[in-house]
């Protein structure tokens, strides 16, 4: 049989984390009453109406057919590899060296093969960041690694 | 200040060169990352907000409207000549531009995305003229209770309005209501759902969700299917002309669009991309051959593009008027006025007048750049059509990496970006809408804080919402909306194919059928 699995998961997992909103909040925060409201009120009655709605959408996916769509493992990886790169290396090495290594690790996931070309492209980047940035926009970021 | 003295002195503020040169810049760059699938105009905003500190207020908030309408005309030029559109706006744009451009007729859709966008935004300023003078002296009289309502109402409208799943949008937007609450209580002081994390205290940064969900999800899916298409053919001015009968075509849904988008781009919640593809069905459903739509109809761009446009002017209507965004990007561009000291309300008008007669006449010497250079540029935005999507999107994770970090030297923010990509990629596999969960983030402390304090001033008596006649007629409209499409849908029973696809799943929907 057919299922929208999308739904299902996504219904599932947004039930799950607005009871968790919900259940943290009363435990952690004054509630309050209607005339004076806690910190608590707002997150608590948003968590439990999440839980309802999740529950709504995953409910019908479970007798309809969804749609199926291909999934993008090896870019999303790619990508999100990138930015931990960025975050790791930028307060180190500074914004050209980073540009760089983050552009390369980018590229890498993109469907043609050839290794000149990225290290072409890296480096390009890396220089239009400087020049738009640091000369231009004259960006107070550390620049090169020596500089602190 | 009557109109007239206003756009006398609004002329003034925009014919100043500093103010003018950059007002050109924006509407130029907007059209540059229009044209270029997979950054909008929220990433070009964010790149340019630190650059703003730099320069006047006028020209700052000139630049970065600029950068906005600009990317609604360039939007249009890959989704009429690639199917790939450039901004969700301009999704519905595609539907029947890119038949027109395989029968050999992309010139003249083009043509007739740029004219009616031009028609769409100069009747939109007439509208942000008329309804943020009333709006600014009837705003005077809202309380709490009615600004908590009518965001509500806002918020509402935006996930219901021509939604396909009417629940998973609303769990968009209560989960970006939910993400709205991390950081500091206002009121009490206490320290929300941040579990200890010092970064946290402040919110999550709003630049940071915006890029991690409509950014780094957008280039990540777009990688594998972006190069697939061949170039575009080559557009030559000649191919522009349109006929006789094309513009009479024209003429009513333009008026249409227009109307629709100036109407809904003003309420805060629905913006330019609903009011597209509303004024779409709007034009299928009136048109005498609607079999005709889907092969190449001109109503089905010049509708359309009339009323994003529109929308894009009339959304600063609530955002200079009550200080309330109604999208986003007005958000961004409520923090770039704030950055520059000025506080948007209803005394805007009267504390800031060159500011806002200076914005209004900037919109329309803008847009009249944009008609002028557009046509005779047009093959050069077409010609960047042709670099290839694997060049540029390393460049965009790099400036998207850069617009975060100078907001606060963060890389805590990075890491956020990179988390609220993959999470905001997987929501859009599954058609949910991003667009609506930073809504919600971006309404949700305006809404706690004005809901607090009306419960505070009527003593915990929720009949505070029906007894104000203004929070009354907001709540009301609210429950029309949610009952409405239950109603229907129970007395006549699923009607589908009567509408076309729903704009805010675009960036999973396969671009490639057919």
């Amino acid at each position: 049989m057919q299922r929208d699995y999308h739904d299902i998961l996504w219904g599932g997992f947004l039930s799950l984390l607005g009871l968790a909103v919900a259940v943290y909040s009363a435990t952690h925060y004054d509630i309050g009453n209607l005339r004076r409201m806690g910190p608590g009120f707002f997150p608590v009655s948003l968590g439990a109406v999440l839980a309802l709605l999740g529950v709504v959408i995953a409910i019908p996916a479970l007798w309809r057919a969804g749609e199926t769509r291909s999934f993008a493992g090896r870019e999303l990886l790619g990508i999100i590899v990138a930015l931990l790169l960025f975050a790791l290396l930028m307060n180190r090495v500074g914004i050209v060296v980073t540009a760089a290594a983050v552009s390369f690790v980018a590229s890498a996931v993109a469907p043609r093969p050839g290794i000149v070309w990225r290290l072409v492209l890296a480096a390009v980047i890396a220089g239009l960041t400087w020049a738009v940035f640091i000369e231009a926009l004259e960006m107070a970021i550390p620049v090169w690694p020596w500089s602190r | 200040m009557t109109t007239l003295e206003g756009l006398a002195h609004g002329f003034t503020v925009a014919l100043q060169p500093e103010v003018l040169i950059y007002s050109l810049f924006g509407a130029l760059l907007g059209t540059f990352v229009g044209v270029l699938p997979g950054i909008g105009a929220m990433a070009a905003i964010t790149l340019l907000l630190p650059l703003t500190y730099y320069i006047s207020s006028e020209a700052a908030l000139v630049m970065l409207a600029g950068v906005y309408y600009g990317a609604q005309y360039g939007g249009a030029v890959a989704s009429i000549l690639l199917r790939l559109p450039g901004t969700p706006q301009s999704v519905v744009t595609a539907l029947d531009g890119y038949p027109m451009a395989q029968q050999g007729r992309g010139g003249v859709a083009l043509f007739t995305a740029m004219i009616s966008s031009f028609a769409g935004s100069m009747l939109g300023i007439v509208v942000l003229v008329v309804l943020a003078g009333w709006l600014s002296a009837v705003a005077t009289e809202f309380g709490a209770a009615d600004y908590a309502a009518m965001m509500i109402m806002g918020l509402v409208a935006a996930s219901t309005i021509g939604s396909k799943h009417p629940a998973k949008s609303f769990a968009m937007v209560v989960l970006g209501l939910i993400l709205g609450c991390v950081g500091t209580d206002v009121n009490s002081g206490a320290q929300r759902l941040t579990f200890g994390r010092t970064e946290l205290i402040d919110g999550i940064n709003l630049v940071a969700l915006a890029m991690g969900l409509f950014g780094v999800a957008e280039v990540i899916s777009n990688i594998r299917r972006a190069d697939r298409h061949g170039p575009p053919d080559r557009v030559t001015l000649r191919q522009l002309i349109p006929t006789r009968q094309d513009l009479r075509r024209m003429v009513a849904p333009v008026l249409r669009g227009t109307g629709l988008g100036g109407m809904l781009g003003a309420l805060p919640g629905t913006g330019s991309t609903i009011s597209s593809f509303l004024s779409y069905a709007m034009e299928q459903r009136i048109a005498r051959q609607p079999e005709r739509f889907g092969k190449g109809a001109i109503e089905g761009v010049a509708g359309p593009e009339a009323a994003n446009n529109s929308a894009a002017i009339t959304a600063f209507v609530p955002t200079l008027t009550l200080g309330i965004p109604g999208d986003p990007i007005m958000a961004l561009m409520l923090g770039a006025l704030i950055i520059h000291g000025i506080q948007p309300g209803p005394l805007m008008l009267e504390a800031r007048p060159d500011m806002f007669w200076g914005l209004v006449v900037s919109f329309g010497i803008g847009n009249l750049f944009l008609l002028i250079l557009n046509l005779p540029l047009i093959g050069i935005w077409v010609s960047m059509l042709r670099i290839p999507f694997r060049w540029l999107y390393p460049a965009i994770i790099v400036f998207i990496c850069l617009g975060v970090y100078s907001v606060r030297g963060s890389v805590f923010d990075i890491a956020m970006v990179a988390g609220i990509g993959a999470v905001g990629y997987a929501l859009s596999l599954a058609a949910f809408s991003p667009a609506l969960l930073l809504l919600g983030f971006v309404l949700g402390p305006l809404i706690e804080t004005n809901l607090r304090r009306a419960m505070l001033i009527s003593r915990g008596d929720p009949m505070i919402f029906l007894e104000r006649p203004i929070a009354c007629g907001f709540i009301m409209a609210a429950v029309a909306l949610i009952l409405f499409p239950m109603v229907k849908s129970v007395f006549r029973g699923r009607r589908p194919g009567a509408l076309p696809p729903d704009p805010r799943g675009i960036w999973t929907k396969k671009k490639g059928r057919r």
